[in-house]
């Protein structure tokens, strides 16, 4: 059984809003979503952090670098004299991507600005060791902040400047084999785990629904287990606690009403047994036909009152048999609308349910059919696991706000035509009880050449 | 003139239905509880009982079961309004037929003779009542439960007439059914002519256990008698 909930007005038009259209409907989808972001979102900021950390170290290695190779190469142009040494810095093995060459003045290029950078630098020109008198006179380090070019500019002792060129790769946080691959371990687990969490808790919801939804259909539906968290065992406890209530409530009206329809059939039975020492033949019939209206109003307020799904087992029995049964039982109470009662449809078809019960509920479907619309054309059809029986006649039909109050106990359509006609003003809510219990309904429409049509579904 | 013994607690009711059973030529004895019939039964040569099912102290059944200790006599048993149940359990027990109270008295009066005309009738009783399941043709007809089963084990359903018909003919399987003893049958049940009613019992019946009208094979008309059940009986 589907179980589908039921939307207010107020919460259908909250739907419709725009800002909640990705807003999913079930609290498990909902607690997994806020899980799932507030996942990402701390995701996102320790990658950040990590990314941070990385650039930092990167840099550090290579401003380290940058320096030592600057000064390493100074050192290697400074040995050799004024003339020659352009020709020896192109001899040299410079290291990739640096170019070198010899100035006579420092180039005009901004000063690297950042001033850490740039201690690291000279901190790490100390790290090569240069004999005094041929110590750079001024290093200039130039290049923009983050470009991946810098300009070390250093001026010989005697004539002219060394100007390098040397290239800062970008920072590669990502460079990692195994980064990624953990990084989507990780949120793949924990993506599973709440997925799993969010699954475990949100459950009992789910089970209090549809325990809830059995309780609704069958009185005596099995308790709900009480196990799990304490939240959950209470709200089963106090699930089991209400059941067990209507229970007691159900059970006592039921006796109320057995006890009623008991101690009234025993004066209805004396009342037809006095009938029949009445004399005059039209009296008699008449007191007989008041006395069985009185019978059948105590039978259907017992029915009503009972629940019959306690005492009549579900069995698998033939459909079409069960309607012809009650055309022809009512073909046999009121012989001169025998012609009106007709059946379309498959010649068998097997459901399961409480016989019994269901033979009930449509005789007095056909039935008021009948009293009311003179006639009952029933159509029987198969769809999709749902048998369709729909039940016509020739009557006035029902006034469209009618049609579901109808099905409210002891109600009647305000018409005096029906006053005459009598009846219980049970039929109709007990076809539906009946059937409801049975995982179908029935519902009042009218035709449109006129007269109204009982439209009933079962699953087969 | 048949003798029958009522079983019924409400005193008024025991009065009025002896008073109704006597102005229609029955000897008429009248009890109130099981402790009575008890006393009575030796008494009398009884043709019938009419048992109430619910009664102080000893219930019906219990006292069904005692008369079923008894002899075979038949049992009419006026049960509860609409219980389903009490019913079914009452077959079980081997009442022959039962009435809902509160019942119309003329209609008591047509089943007590049309049991009366069926157990006089009958050297051997085929269908018990307590009759677990009579087969026929793959069919299953079950008296205790008041049923038939198709082929497939489906229930089919039948009105109460339709099952009294399908009874007495697998009763008298294979033996030609006079109009006039399934005219007594229904009786009581029908509002309608007589004679249409048994044809049109008859056809609804056939339709039921899927028997063409015009090349009937199981439910036989016999020209100018009546009808036959062509079958071999099962019981089991």
């Amino acid at each position: 059984m589907f179980w589908l909930p039921i939307l207010t007005a107020a919460e259908a038009a909250e739907r419709k809003r725009w800002w909640v259209a990705g807003w999913p409907h079930s609290l498990a989808n909902r607690t997994l979503l806020t899980l799932l972001v507030g996942l990402v979102v701390v995701q996102a900021a320790g990658l950040t952090i990590h990314a941070l950390d990385r650039i930092e170290l990167q840099r550090f290695a290579e401003l380290r670098d940058v320096g030592i190779r600057s000064m390493s190469i100074y050192r290697s142009a400074v040995a050799t004299s004024v003339g020659e040494r352009a020709a020896a810095l192109k001899e040299m093995d410079l290291g990739p991507g640096v170019a070198a060459g010899i100035a006579d003045a420092p180039p005009v290029a901004p000063e690297l600005t950042s001033p850490p950078y740039v201690g690291q630098i000279r901190v790490n020109m100390q790290l090569v060791p240069v004999r005094g008198p041929n110590r750079p006179r001024t290093v200039e380090i130039r290049g923009a902040p983050w470009s991946d070019m810098i300009v070390v500019a250093m001026q010989f002792p005697d004539q002219g400047w060394l100007i390098l060129h040397i290239p800062l790769p970008r920072p590669r946080p990502w460079h990692s084999p195994t980064f990624l691959l953990a990084f989507v371990l990780m949120t793949v687990a924990a993506a599973i785990l709440s997925f799993w969490a969010v699954r475990r808790l949100t459950g009992p919801v789910g089970l209090l629904a549809e325990a809830a939804e059995r309780l609704g259909r069958d009185v005596n539906a099995p308790p709900l287990p009480e196990r799990g968290p304490d939240e959950v065992i209470r709200a089963a406890v106090a699930f089991n606690t209400m059941a067990a209530r209507i229970r007691r409530f159900v059970q006592d009206r039921t006796f109320l009403l057995t006890a009623i329809g008991h101690d009234l059939r025993t004066p209805i039975t004396r009342l037809k047994l006095r009938a029949e020492f009445i004399d005059d033949d039209e009296q008699r019939q008449k007191f007989m036909a008041d006395l069985d209206e009185l019978d059948a109003m105590v039978s259907a307020t017992l029915v009503f009152g009972r629940d019959t799904a306690d005492t009549e087992p579900a069995v698998a029995f033939d459909l079409v048999a069960l309607l012809r049964t009650v055309l022809d039982d009512c073909a046999d109470a009121r012989p001169d609308s025998a012609d009106a009662l007709s059946f379309t449809g498959p010649a068998h078809l097997t459901v399961t349910g409480r016989i019994l019960a269901l033979k009930r509920s449509f005789a007095n479907l056909v039935g008021n059919a009948v009293k009311y619309g003179d006639a009952a054309r029933m159509t029987l059809s198969v769809s999709e696991g749902m048998a369709t029986v729909v039940i016509e006649d020739n009557g006035p039909g029902l006034p469209p706000d009618e049609l579901e109050r109808i099905f409210e106990p002891f109600y009647r359509v305000e018409d005096s035509r029906n006053r005459e006609t009598g009846g219980t003003g049970l039929g109709l809510p007990i076809a539906r009880n009946i059937l409801r219990a049975h995982g179908g309904d029935v519902v009042l429409g009218n035709r449109a050449g006129g007269g109204a049509r009982a439209v009933v579904t079962i699953p087969t | 003139m048949p003798h029958i013994l009522i079983v019924d607690d409400d005193r008024e009711i025991r009065e009025l239905l002896a008073r109704f059973l006597e102005r229609n030529r029955f000897r008429v004895t009248a009890v109130r509880d099981g402790r009575e019939a008890r006393r009575h039964w030796p008494l009398g040569h009884y043709q019938l009982v009419v048992l109430d099912l619910m009664l102080p102290g000893e219930s019906g059944l219990d006292v069904a079961r005692w008369l079923r200790t008894q002899s075979d006599i038949p049992i009419v048993m006026l049960t509860a309004m609409g219980e389903e149940t009490d019913r079914i359990i009452g077959l079980e027990l081997g009442a022959d037929d039962y009435v809902p109270k509160p019942f119309n008295p003329r209609e008591l009066l047509a089943r007590i003779r049309a049991v009366l005309r069926r157990t006089s009738e009958r050297a051997e009783k085929l269908v018990e009542p307590a009759a677990k399941a009579v087969r026929f043709s793959g069919w299953t007809l079950e008296p205790s439960r008041r049923r038939l089963l198709n082929p497939d084990g489906v229930e089919v359903a039948l009105t109460g007439g339709e099952y009294d018909l399908l009874v007495a003919l697998v009763e008298r399987a294979n033996r030609v059914l006079t109009r006039d003893m399934l005219l007594d049958l229904l009786r009581g049940r029908q509002a309608g002519p007589f004679d249409r009613a048994i044809d049109v019992a008859i056809s609804r019946l056939r339709r039921k256990l899927e028997d063409d009208g015009r090349h009937a094979q199981l439910i036989k008309t016999v020209r100018g008698g009546g009808y036959v059940l062509a079958a071999d009986i099962d019981r089991s």
